[in-house]
């Protein structure tokens, strides 16, 4: 498969713009690289000009390298690409299968998709049971990701068609569907999730300022009476616009420095991360700080749940940890230059984001409901394509 | 009201008298209390007051009492705030007034007592240090002082309101205690019949060989037998500023030994830049972080070198907040940790988490601990309805990540709470005077290089 030049792609300006965004680091955070990938995808795809899936894929496969080149340590550009890959072999699949079982059987037959590995019975299965109606697009239903506890929120909208062809007006809806779940998958779970983890007078211990544990304390607060301990976490000092958030929400909060975790963990019941990305062994990348919040809470045997969406699901196996698979910021936020003389002599390390193992976390709540980190593999094999894990 | 009495107060304040002090004190309580009901709207005007005088107070040595009045009422507001919060934190040992004392103070004591309620003196050795050189001031200056009630040697009556005082400005030290204590046992056991002046002295001569054989050789000791453990091509990590640590790190250093140190520090002190420049300006290599990216250089590291606040009979070790995590991570990776600690430092009290025992630090950037780069107003630096700030200072790691403690008797390993009991008795002053005996014959010219 000759993978198509770049500057052949039509709407590669976009790709460029968010390339460049991306090595200058003025796209931040799991959540927005996800969304600003999501929005490029969607330009690149509307002007696709393709005649058959092959041509397609190719395109966003090249953008998706381009895009998650760029910045590796966003995971969740490439896997907004490769759910976006999924979802378009599922449309395929789904457009042609009636075609495709008739006569014109070519080589992307379903058979070969069945045969790459993922448990597609069981979404074929359900699809035909499923009703006309998006359920993911209500945004008032509050069962509409906790309904089926089997239903992926990121499902591709359907198209009754039969042919191929109606991908260019289909893809983009697709997308608009993936993006705009993105953005919900961390304001809505289940709410069984909220009876499943927090009972009443609880405490709760936090660091930083993930927004999807944000909106998870808040929607609890609604049924439950809890205290919310914030970590500051230095050097972003995020935990501070954390409990400003949730003292807004007029949840009981403190917020106390990093290094009182320790101290205060022997009177915590829970303790609650936000992720940047969860690796396929069950471990994850967060927020620097975690990891100390993560094995304190294994001293005191308090179980750590995480929460984050499932676009954070990344086909990544991470079985050591070391300065590869950390990212670097800015020092000046740890040693200001105000220290004068000090700044040339030391060296300062500012890592953005710690690895913290499979063995220190409980239960990952996502919008697809609560796993083990034990079965995320399996998560992973069933939101993405085997053949996309290298774009 | 503060601006108005100020003005006038600071000029006199050296010239008045005690009682001429008491009685404008005594003003001041009766016009704050008149002003209080009456106008809620001008609280928040004596809520300023500690926070703009503080600072040229610490600087000057005068300490006049006003402002120590001034800062209870915003303290106080504090406290009812505190109130309504989780029960659990209701007991940390929370920034207390400097009250006007009961007794007669000493201006040497309330001096002190400032120093320490704005952490300009810190630490538990300088703490100790620092109220043993006060003591000694107040006892040659006690006949002056209290002519008409004077009993020397000074009696419980008349030290305790010292005391007090400075336990109402931070809450004792476990070494400030332990080192009372001895001063008190001494106080007993000196003869009635002594001239007073040689009381003095022979107190005062108590009190600097306190100084000298319980903290600074034990250092002393401490630093080489710690140093030793330091290798060529070692990674020492510590947090936040031990005097112990650094003189260990310093003396391993100018020993000739070449390890890099990795200094982690937190807020609420931030303690670990002071350590940072002092060792960095000597010539190690050094590499800075705060505790949350702890996890990513742990594994990188050959040793962990921490100091105490205390240590108690259960092998706990009492120390400040976040040295506990940093234990917890070398024990998880399988790094040492080698806690420096003077015996006079051992506490004969069981603590089992640093709940029951703790104390916090003001709320807001009284360390300018926050970066300038990050606007001040993104940042939370008071309490907000539904919103407390904890400050804790210290925490409490378990002996079960400990690897050793070394103290100036030698190197103690993770034992069991018995060992320290049996420790802490007889048998360890025992120890204490034959290696201190040992020290004197063979450094004692260092040691009076030192007093001098």
């Amino acid at each position: 498969m000759s993978a198509p030049e770049l500057h052949n792609i039509p709407g590669h300006r976009a790709v460029e713009t968010l390339v460049a965004k991306l090595r200058r680091r003025q796209v931040i955070g799991s959540r927005e690289a996800a969304l600003e990938t999501v929005l490029v995808l969607r330009q690149v795809v509307a002007r696709a000009r393709f005649s058959n899936i092959k041509q397609l894929i190719a395109i966003i496969r090249e953008v998706g390298r381009r895009l998650s080149e760029a910045q590796p340590k966003e995971h969740t550009v490439g896997n907004t690409v490769r759910r976006v890959l999924h979802n378009i072999r599922e449309e395929y699949n789904t457009a042609t299968k009636g075609a495709a079982s008739a006569s014109t059987r070519n080589v992307y037959s379903i058979s070969k998709f069945v045969l790459q590995g993922q448990p597609r019975k069981h979404n074929v299965a359900l699809k035909s049971e499923a009703t006309a109606t998006l359920k993911e697009d209500d945004p008032d239903d509050p069962d509409s990701f906790a309904g089926g506890s089997s239903q992926c929120s990121w499902r591709p909208s359907r198209t009754s068609s039969t042919s191929w062809k109606p991908f260019t007006t289909t893809s983009p809806r697709t997308q608009k569907t993936t993006s705009t779940q993105s953005k919900s998958a961390d304001a809505r779970f289940p709410r069984s999730i909220h009876h499943l983890t927090l009972i009443r007078s609880e405490i709760i211990l936090t660091i930083g300022h993930s927004r999807t544990v944000e909106s998870f304390l808040k929607s609890a607060g609604h049924y439950r009476n809890y205290t919310v301990i914030v970590a500051e976490t230095a050097p972003s000092y995020s935990g501070h616009e954390m409990a400003r958030a949730l003292s807004a929400a007029s949840l009981s909060t403190f917020l106390v420095p990093d290094s009182s975790i320790f101290a205060i963990m022997s009177r915590v019941n829970k303790v609650i991360l936000g992720a940047h990305a969860i690796l396929a062994n069950g471990g994850l990348f967060a927020i620097s700080g975690a990891l100390l919040a993560a094995t304190a809470a294994r001293a005191h045997s308090t179980p750590v749940v995480v929460c984050a969406g499932q676009f954070k699901l990344t086909p990544l196996w991470n079985l050591y940890h070391d300065y590869g698979a950390l990212d670097f910021a800015d020092p000046s936020s740890v040693l200001g230059f105000e220290e004068g003389g000090l700044v040339d002599s030391v060296d300062v390390v500012n890592p953005y984001y710690d690895y913290v193992g499979p063995e220190l976390v409980d239960v990952f709540i996502t919008n697809d409901g609560d796993h083990p980190p034990s079965s995320v593999y399996r998560l992973i094999k069933e939101t993405y394509d085997d053949d996309d894990h290298e774009l | 009201m503060a601006p108005e009495l100020s003005t006038p107060q600071a000029k006199s304040q050296k010239a008045m008298t005690k009682a001429e002090r008491r009685e404008l004190q005594e003003r001041q309580r009766a016009a704050k209390a008149a002003k209080a009901p009456s106008a809620p709207s001008s609280s928040p005007a004596p809520k300023k007051g500690p926070e703009t005088s503080a600072k040229p107070t610490v600087a000057g040595s005068s300490k006049p009492p006003k402002d120590a009045k001034s800062a209870m009422p915003s303290i106080v507001d504090i406290d009812a705030g505190k109130a309504r919060g989780l029960r659990i934190f209701s007991h940390f040992g929370l920034p207390k007034p400097v009250s006007v004392g009961k007794g007669d103070i000493h201006p040497s004591i309330v001096r002190l007592a400032l120093l320490f309620s704005s952490f300009k003196i810190a630490g538990a050795n300088a703490r100790c240090i620092a109220t043993l050189t006060a003591f000694k001031t107040v006892s040659y200056s006690r006949l002056c002082y209290t002519s008409k009630q004077h009993t020397f040697p000074p009696s419980h009556d008349t030290s305790l309101p010292q005391i007090s005082h400075l336990v109402a400005a931070r809450p004792m030290s476990v070494t400030m205690g332990n080192a009372i204590r001895q001063l008190k046992l001494d106080i007993s056991g000196s003869d009635i019949d002594l001239p007073e002046q040689d009381a003095k002295d022979a107190l005062c001569h108590k009190i600097d060989n306190y100084i000298r054989d319980r903290i600074i050789i034990a250092d002393q000791v401490i630093q080489e037998t710690a140093g030793s453990k330091i290798k060529d091509g070692d990674v020492v990590l510590t947090y936040a500023r031990s005097s112990v640590v650094e003189k260990v790190l310093l003396g391993a250093h100018s020993a000739g030994r070449t390890f890099s140190v990795v200094v982690i520090d937190s807020r609420p002190m931030l303690e670990g830049k002071r350590l940072l420049s002092i060792l960095s300006s000597a010539g190690i290599q050094c590499t800075y972080l705060l505790l949350p990216a702890l996890g990513s250089v742990i594994t990188e590291v050959s040793t962990v070198f921490v100091g105490a606040h205390s240590l108690h009979t259960n092998g706990a070790v009492y120390s400040r907040a976040g040295t506990a995590l940093v234990a917890m991570m070398a024990k998880r990776h399988s790094v040492p940790v080698v806690v420096c600690c003077e015996t006079y430092k051992f506490s004969e009290s069981v603590q089992l988490d640093s709940f029951t025992k703790n104390e916090l630090a003001p709320v807001g950037d009284l360390f300018s601990s926050f970066p300038l780069t990050k606007p001040r107003d993104a940042l939370m630096l008071e309490n907000k309805p539904n919103l407390e700030i904890l400050n804790p200072l210290y925490d409490l790691t378990p002996p079960t990540c400990i690897t050793a403690v070394v103290t100036e008797v030698g190197v103690i390993p993770q034992i069991p709470s018995a060992l320290y009991h049996s420790l802490s008795a007889d048998c360890f002053e025992l120890l204490i005077t034959f290696v201190l005996d040992h020290r004197l014959a063979s450094c004692s010219h260092s040691s009076h290089s030192l007093f001098s």
